[in-house]
């Protein structure tokens, strides 16, 4: 009897986690719904051009996502469906860029006419569920959801990939993608059934407060395995990132592919992929307030909780030892100064409900996950190393290896190599600020929405304006460019802007995203003073002045060099239509500097009770 | 049998190891195309042994992932199954352009 | 299982040699293999023991399924596969030899690498008491059942919170995996269809496929109106079409 009744309220818990979810999922809905609306379309005619239908709902899917509602309210932390998703600023945030992105990039694919109308119903679903298991991506809080959500983004971009049937480079590079991306998944996988293994759930919070207890004791196998696994599924998000050394399918598919759709792969992607990394680090680096659980007595928890900061404390010294490249004593200094600030500012937002507390000053949790955090403090290191030395090689191989390439495509793909491993930097500065200085790490996270924001319109525009040009020239080559901006001066003068911007020079869009970044490394060097982010700051600055002149040599085929007659260069002028929309998507560019601090509080809320 | 003892959750994560380095050799030295693909499914079926043994109650009754671990081997399953479908259709396509299943011959796209 | 437990107590030890050796001899199977056929054939038997240790480890369901999915319908697909590609010169194809000296190097130290992680914890390498209770708590193809749909009976016996144990119902991926597939079966029939191109659907559409594959031909320009005619067959570029070697 006691079992039926306790059936019956697992049943109860489950529909009103449902419901609730049901309303924060509107947008993934949206999705789903209009891809079932895609095909039921298609079984009763293929005459239909459904781009309106697709417009309409990536459009829905942006309304449902809700950006206004960081802008006035304070989004709380949410997990959804019995904690598989978590719902918050960041969810919405990285939702409503790639909805946007959508839109964007639906009217980008009208314009430039692939697909034709035939195709539009199976590339617009194909789209459409990639798009969804972004979605996933950037609101994973299971390791479930995150392979899923991987697949779901990956598996259908394959097929995008091939696109234009019939042609061989496309073929070739659908194949590669398809092949590299499923070893990739299968390390991945490989790696989350360790973690999952060693801690025994595969729900994040409840994994970082299992690997808080682990760790301290951890032997070297334990020790040994966590690495491996680390190791393994940064593989997989490296894949996704493009980071060098696993970004060799990049030149490759972006080269073979057709312009439209490394638009898509080289922004939507990217976002969701750097929205999952921030994911996992932040879900495995800290354990969030609410996961632990409040005691019944105050006095008993001063006793237990003294008890668990001497056991856990002393081990931790000894693990980290594992990082041997951070000062382990300089964190350790860090903390003690910044504790008292940190808990007095923690335990006001609070607002501790007794009068006995508030003698107390300090919620009894906090100091609990200060020790747990304290635990986590060798993986936060450990992770933050990890992306510090991705993101160096991938912004210096990228920018290096982008000279000497003759087509513009593949220079972009390199070009987006870098610009990844310059997204990477704000991951580090944020593991190592983690824990001590939580107002720091959101900075840094912030940091890195402000350049997703701007990178967004950037590879869009340079795709778009690619794809207008083969339109009309028949040509990805750069040598073919020579002499462009005679006839096609409006594509060619927001081709240079984007691609000053590109390269970070003030007051376009670029250098706000990148000095953002650059900043949190600075702020995070004075704060953790750990040397691997001053190494990422020179690194950071280095590759700025390096990628100038490969973009720089484009633009100055394009000016400077004479048209070459022999090569048949279509004449038509370029359409009001494309003019209109490069135009367009090249504003923000120059004028993001002018709503900036719009785009800056966008981004600090978003990450608000991303770190709690 | 005596001497390999009671069998435990590291000896099911052995014959997952060994088929995940298996299936990731066959991907990185086979020419044939479908051969890749096999790769990809040992791949898959070494990370799904580890989740079986981490999940089983027989093997570890304490600290186990219990069903967590089936459900995810489950979901792993299939979606090792799409994978391979997208896969082959997009193997198929390229039979179909380079009429060849030679991966050596996908070499256009270099530089 | 119970019976078998007590009338020799070595059983456990001795299917898992047999399954083990059996999954991992046929895997070196499809990797030495040269014929795709066999290997093929090799990939059966080496998921089918490995259904076999499924069911040892205690997840009979999932060793169904194993067995019902990949071997009955994924490995389907890929004979399938080579059925379509078989030609005389891709059923044997050899690897190169520095392919092979490069790929045991670096596989046997990830082996190594793996199996010191695999024998590392240790929590995975104790063994521990096995009761009757645990053998028979793993008929689980109920709980199974109602987990996909959101309800966790397992959590029924203890007293903590569901959610807050890290215990999910996985109702949302079940649905959210049946869009994938229905994507993914857009995708693969997209791929595989042969498209038929002799009707261009618009000006703007058709303009830009003849870019695209204009571009492909820079080395030996194709007129357009040969373009337009190429294109009155079975696929864009027509394979077979002898011209079009490159």
């Amino acid at each position: 009897m006691e079992s039926t009744t306790d059936f019956y309220n697992l049943i109860d818990a489950l529909k009103a986690d449902s419901a609730n979810s049901l309303g924060l999922f509107m947008p993934e809905i949206t999705l789903c719904v209009f891809i079932a609306l895609f095909l039921a379309v298609r079984l009763v005619t293929t005459k239909l051009d459904l781009f309106w239908v697709a417009l309409a709902g990536a459009v829905v899917g942006l309304v449902s996502s809700n950006p206004l509602q960081l802008c006035g309210g304070n989004v709380e932390s949410e997990e959804l469906f019995t904690g598989l998703l978590v719902h918050d600023g960041l969810t919405i945030a990285i939702r409503s860029i790639l909805m946007l992105f959508l839109v964007l990039f639906l009217i980008f694919t009208k314009i430039s006419g692939v697909p034709d109308k035939e195709d539009g119903a199976d590339v617009y679903s194909l789209v459409f569920g990639s798009t969804l298991g972004m979605c996933l991506m950037a609101s994973a809080n299971h390791l479930l959801i995150v392979f899923l959500a991987i697949e779901m983004a990956g598996v259908p971009s394959y097929v995008l990939a091939g696109l234009i049937k019939g042609r061989k480079r496309g073929s070739e590079s659908a194949l590669k993608y398809a092949i590299y991306g499923a070893g990739a998944a299968g390390v991945m996988l490989y790696g989350i059934s360790l973690l999952v293994g060693l801690s025994g759930t595969a729900h994040l919070p409840t994994m970082a407060l299992e690997l808080a207890q682990i760790i301290p004791q951890a032997g070297l196998g334990e020790q040994a395995v966590l690495c491996l696994a680390a190791v393994m599924i940064s593989v997989g998000i490296a894949f996704k990132l493009s980071a060098v050394p696993f970004h060799f399918w990049a030149p490759d598919v972006f080269h073979g592919a057709c312009a439209e759709v490394n638009a898509f792969l080289s922004v939507a992607s990217k976002a969701a992929a750097l929205a999952l990394l921030l994911r996992l680090a932040v879900g495995l680096g800290s354990v969030p307030l609410s996961e632990i659980e409040a005691p019944q007595a105050i006095q008993q928890t001063v006793e237990a909780h003294q008890e668990t900061v001497q056991t856990d404390l002393v081990p931790t010294h000894l693990v980290s030892l594992e990082d041997e490249a951070v000062s382990g004593s300089d964190e350790d200094i860090d903390v003690k100064s910044s504790e008292p600030v940190e808990a007095q500012a923690n335990a006001e937002t609070e607002a501790p409900a007794t009068e006995a507390e508030v003698v107390e000053a300090v919620d009894p949790r906090l100091e609990i996950k200060q020790a747990h955090d304290e635990a986590l403090s060798p993986v936060r290191n450990f992770i933050g190393l990890l992306i510090a030395f991705f993101a160096v090689i991938t912004a210096t191989f990228g920018n290096l290896a982008a000279y000497g390439q003759k087509n513009i495509k593949r220079l972009l793909a390199y070009s987006t190599i870098a610009h990844a491993g310059y997204m990477m930097m704000a991951v580090t500065p944020l593991m190592m600020m983690l824990g001590t200085d939580n107002n720091g790490a959101e900075q840094a996270a912030s940091a890195l929405i402000q350049y997703i924001v701007v990178y967004v319109f950037l590879n869009l525009g340079a795709f778009s304006i690619i794809a207008f040009l083969r339109n009309y020239v028949g040509s990805e080559e750069i040598e073919d460019y020579s002499g462009m901006v005679k006839s096609r001066p409006v594509l060619v003068i927001c081709l240079a802007l984007i691609f000053f911007s590109l390269v970070g020079l003030p007051p376009l869009s670029g250098f706000l995203g990148k000095f953002a970044i650059f900043a949190s490394l600075a702020d995070g060097y004075s704060t953790a003073g750990s040397s691997a982010l001053l190494v990422l700051l020179i690194a950071g600055g280095l590759n700025t002045a390096i990628s100038l002149f490969y973009y720089l040599g484009v633009i100055k085929t394009m000016v400077m060099g004479e048209p070459d007659e022999s090569h048949h260069l279509g004449d038509r002028p370029v359409g009001r239509i494309e003019m209109a929309y490069v135009v367009v998507v090249s504003i923000p560019t120059v004028f993001l500097i002018v709503c900036w601090q719009w785009v800056a509080g966008f981004a600090d809320e978003a990450v608000k009770h991303f770190i709690s | 049998m005596l001497l390999i003892g009671t069998v435990t959750v590291s000896w099911y994560l052995a014959v997952g190891a060994v088929l995940f380095v298996l299936g990731a050799v066959c991907m990185a030295t086979k020419r044939n195309l479908l051969g890749v693909l096999m790769g990809v499914e040992l791949v898959l079926n070494g990370a799904n042994m580890n989740f079986i043994a981490f999940g089983s109650k027989v093997l570890r009754p304490e600290g186990s992932l219990g069903l967590d671990g089936q459900l995810i081997a489950l979901f792993v399953i299939v979606l090792a199954a799409a994978e391979a479908a997208v896969a082959l259709a997009i193997a198929l396509n390229f039979y179909n352009n380079h009429n060849t299943v030679d991966v050596d011959r996908a070499n256009e796209l270099n530089g | 299982m119970d019976l078998i437990a007590v009338a020799w107590p070595y059983w456990h030890q001795f299917f898992f040699i047999i399954f083990a050796t059996i999954a991992i001899g046929f895997g070196f199977g499809v990797l030495l293999s040269k014929n795709v056929v066999r290997m093929a054939f090799y990939l059966v038997l080496s998921l089918g023991s490995t259904a076999g240790l499924f069911f040892l480890a205690g997840a009979e369901f999932v060793g169904a399924m194993q067995l019902m999915i990949y071997v009955g319908g994924t490995l389907v697909l890929l004979i399938f596969g080579v059925m379509l590609t078989a030609q005389k010169d891709f059923i044997n194809m050899d690897t190169h030899t520095q392919d092979w000296i490069l790929a045991t190097i670096v596989g046997g130290s990830l082996l190594m690498v793996l199996l010191f992680g695999a024998f590392g914890a240790e929590d995975w390498r104790t063994p521990q008491d096995i009761n009757d209770a645990h053998v028979s708590a793993t008929k689980e193809a109920t709980p199974l059942g109602l987990a996909l749909t959101g309800i966790r009976v397992d959590t029924l016996g203890e007293s903590t919170d569901a959610v807050a144990d890290g215990k999910s119902g996985y109702l949302m991926p079940f649905i959210i995996v049946s869009f994938h597939l229905l994507v993914v079966l857009i995708g693969a029939a997209y791929m595989a269809r042969t498209k038929k191109l002799s009707h261009a659907t618009d000006d703007k559409s058709s303009r830009a496929k003849l870019m695209l594959f204009k571009m492909e031909h820079e080395e030996e320009p194709l007129e357009e109106a040969k373009y337009v005619v190429t294109h009155k067959g079975k696929s864009a570029l027509n394979p077979l079409d002898p011209n079009d070697e490159d």
